[in-house]
């Protein structure tokens, strides 16, 4: 669902996130101060692949809802639902995640995702991803520390 | 998991002809049948030491590698015959990629996996034949080149340029190729070259979701990303003169087009509906895998009737698929050498699908049994006089197509009785990959590819050229060894190779 914001004041995140090896895919590496800044950063990794986020301007914000049994389904649907975004209309490349609900009991997850719609021409063409996977996922949470991370391997 | 040292694990390997091995029950827990690959010296070096880094102590990440997969699904409840790798095989989803397992129909225990299938639902090779020769050809090379990138959408975020809306893909998804035939995008022998005539019939399209046919609108008609491609492709040897000339293949120098797709993000949302639904099922039904990725259902539960139904609907979804660019290829063609397609003779020669599970009959033990056969990057195989296979190539064998790394070659192969007996009539269907996305990206240059495919004379069109790396040959195995292991294996038998003159690609 498109919903409105305001371009005052708007920052971008810094990059907290890299590709790691795997034979045939790829895997998101996403992490942070919080859970929640982890699950943003992987989702944004996952449009660095499809394109060249520097040619992505942000234009429209849409809201996703997300849920699963637990925190790895959490994560999965929030990423299949970012990719839904992308695939159909609005075929929405994000440059930003904004997670405004993150409720670890129900798992459940909100997110305002920035960006604007790929058009081939002015948005460079990376690899098309497939599918998110189980494969080797991993949930890092280290409260002591501070510092959480997140591995997804992303059919590409 | 098992922990055991690499020597210990070698002990339930066992090599037992000079292109293929055997793997022992007991390599993976519980395992009901044995597992076995086929490799070559070379394959065999690269298979064996995947395992021997999984066997690192204090590994963690990482992934399991393709021989302890076969294993793991040799595992799965149902399983006839033999777990089997094809020589392409490397790690994949679940399954390896170049995994073939077949599945009881009348043990009420058997399971269906879409991760036996993969998430590109008949991702399959389509070659057409044409009756130009290369010198025709080459004048024209990088105009044709462009010609078919300006008519195949490809790559990422493309969208198809076949007119569609909602209710006619609901139609093609029912009745895949002969919507495109109704449609007036393809002849009526093209059918006749198709695995199951291009249509599954057990497809329903009420059983697919809503997302995945969001996702598959757009796509219908596009070539995609990744290693999927066209190719103009010339004919470099004929190793079986008779086979090829029941195909239309005369002479070397002879101009095909190879087609190499799927079924977009439309079998990519199938598939992953599927696992997230058989997740549920495998709870309910205490089925127990050996890896939470090798999710599946009894294929007499819900779960699993209604992945095979919509797996159906993905796969007439591809075909109608490759049939929109069998469409466009033909009229880019066409506008070249100003003429028709009927003129240039361009039927097509077969279309294989190598990401599938198909109902079929085998013998298991003596007996004629029914079984349900997954196919993950193998192809099916069938020999001479099979019913199953058009009456054009009833004294050939069916045709096999393997699609090689961007720039190398590809190959026709003919399906054979031993590959009936040994391996459920199936072959291998490509390269297979060596070397992760990541590590060619960090130790290729796209220039190097670019300008080393330009100096052998071939034409390139790329959608995302700094990516071209991650598909250059060097990131695969040769496929010249993969078909030569097939070939002496007697899986199949070698009949053409093919060259290629331009690469169009995602």
């Amino acid at each position: 669902m498109e919903v409105e914001f305001s371009k005052d004041n708007f920052l971008l995140p810094e990059m907290k996130y890299e590709y790691l090896d795997h034979t045939a895919d790829v895997q998101l590496h996403g992490w942070g101060t919080s859970l929640k800044e982890a699950f943003e950063q992987c989702g944004v990794a996952m449009f660095g692949y499809m394109t060249e986020l520097e040619y992505v301007s942000v234009e429209q914000c849409f809201e996703i809802e997300a849920k699963g049994d637990d925190l790895e389904g959490l994560l999965f649907h929030f990423l299949d639902e970012l990719l839904f975004l992308f695939s159909a209309e609005p075929y929405l490349v994000c440059k930003k995640l904004e997670i405004t609900k993150f409720d670890m009991e129900t798992f459940e997850i909100s997110c305002r995702c920035y960006g604007e719609p790929f058009e081939l021409g002015k948005h460079p063409q990376g690899t098309e991803v497939k599918a998110i996977t189980y494969s080797a996922m991993q949930i890092v949470q280290d409260t002591t520390a501070n510092h959480y991370e997140v591995f997804v391997i992303i059919d590409i | 998991m098992v922990v055991r040292s690499y020597n210990d694990e070698l002990k339930y390997l066992e090599k037992v002809s000079d292109h293929c091995w055997r793997i022992k029950k007991g390599f993976q827990p519980n395992m009901n049948v044995e597992g076995c690959f086929y490799v070559n010296s070379r394959l065999e070096r690269l298979m064996l030491e995947e395992l021997k880094n999984s066997c690192r102590p204090g590994a963690v990440g990482g992934f399991l590698p393709g021989v302890k997969q076969i294993a793991n699904v040799a595992a799965l409840p149902g399983i006839v015959g033999r777990s089997i790798g094809l020589p392409d095989i490397h790690s994949g989803y679940g399954f390896a990629i170049g995994n073939m397992a077949a599945f009881d129909m009348d043990d009420p225990l058997s399971v269906v996996s879409p991760g036996g299938v993969g998430f590109d639902i008949n991702c399959g090779v389509r070659l057409l034949r044409t009756n130009l020769y290369e010198k025709d050809v080459q004048p024209v090379k990088e105009q044709l080149a462009q010609s078919l990138f300006d008519h195949i959408p490809v790559g990422v975020g493309s969208k198809g340029i076949i007119p569609m809306n909602a209710r006619d893909l609901e139609e093609a998804l029912e009745m895949g190729m002969d919507w495109s035939l109704r449609e007036g995008y393809v002849w009526a022998e093209d059918k006749e070259h198709c695995e199951e005539y291009g249509r599954m019939l057990n497809a329903d399209p009420a059983k697919v979701s809503m997302r995945a046919k969001k996702r598959g609108l757009p796509q219908l008609g596009t070539l995609g990303a990744g290693n999927h491609y066209a190719e103009i492709q010339v004919v470099d040897e004929i190793y079986d003169k008779w086979s090829a000339s029941k195909m239309g293949i005369e002479e070397k120098g002879q101009v095909v087009v190879m087609i190499h797709s799927g079924s977009r993000g439309f079998g990519h949302q199938v598939a992953t509906d599927a696992l997230v639904q058989m997740e549920k099922a495998m709870k309910r039904d205490k089925i127990e895998t050996n890896d939470r990725q090798l999710a599946c259902a009894r294929i007499n539960s819900v779960e699993g009737q209604d992945y095979l139904k919509a797996m159906a609907a993905a796969a007439n979804f591809a075909w109608v698929n490759r049939s929109s660019m069998t469409f466009l290829t033909r009229q880019a063609f066409a506008k070249m050498f100003n003429t028709t397609p009927d003129d240039l003779d361009m039927h097509v020669i077969y279309d294989v699908s190598h990401n599938i599970a198909k109902v079929e009959n085998h013998m298991v033990d003596g007996k004629e049994r029914k079984l349900l056969v997954h196919r993950k990057g193998s192809t099916r195989a069938f020999p001479p006089h099979h019913p199953l296979i058009p009456v054009d190539y009833q004294l050939t064998g069916q045709p096999v197509l393997v699609g090689g790394t961007m720039g190398t070659c590809s190959y026709v192969l003919t399906g054979t009785e031993q590959g009936m007996k040994e391996t459920f009539g199936s072959t291998c269907h490509g390269a297979g990959r060596a070397l992760s996305r990541a590590k060619s990206r960090r130790n290729i240059d796209y220039k190097e590819v670019l300008e080393k495919l330009d100096q052998i004379g071939i034409a390139i069109r790329v959608a995302s050229p700094k990516l071209v790396m991650e598909e250059a040959p060097e990131s695969y195995k040769d496929v010249t060894d993969v078909v030569d292991t097939c070939h002496a294996a007697g899986i199949s038998k070698k009949c053409i190779k093919l060259r290629p003159i331009a690469v169009i690609k995602g």
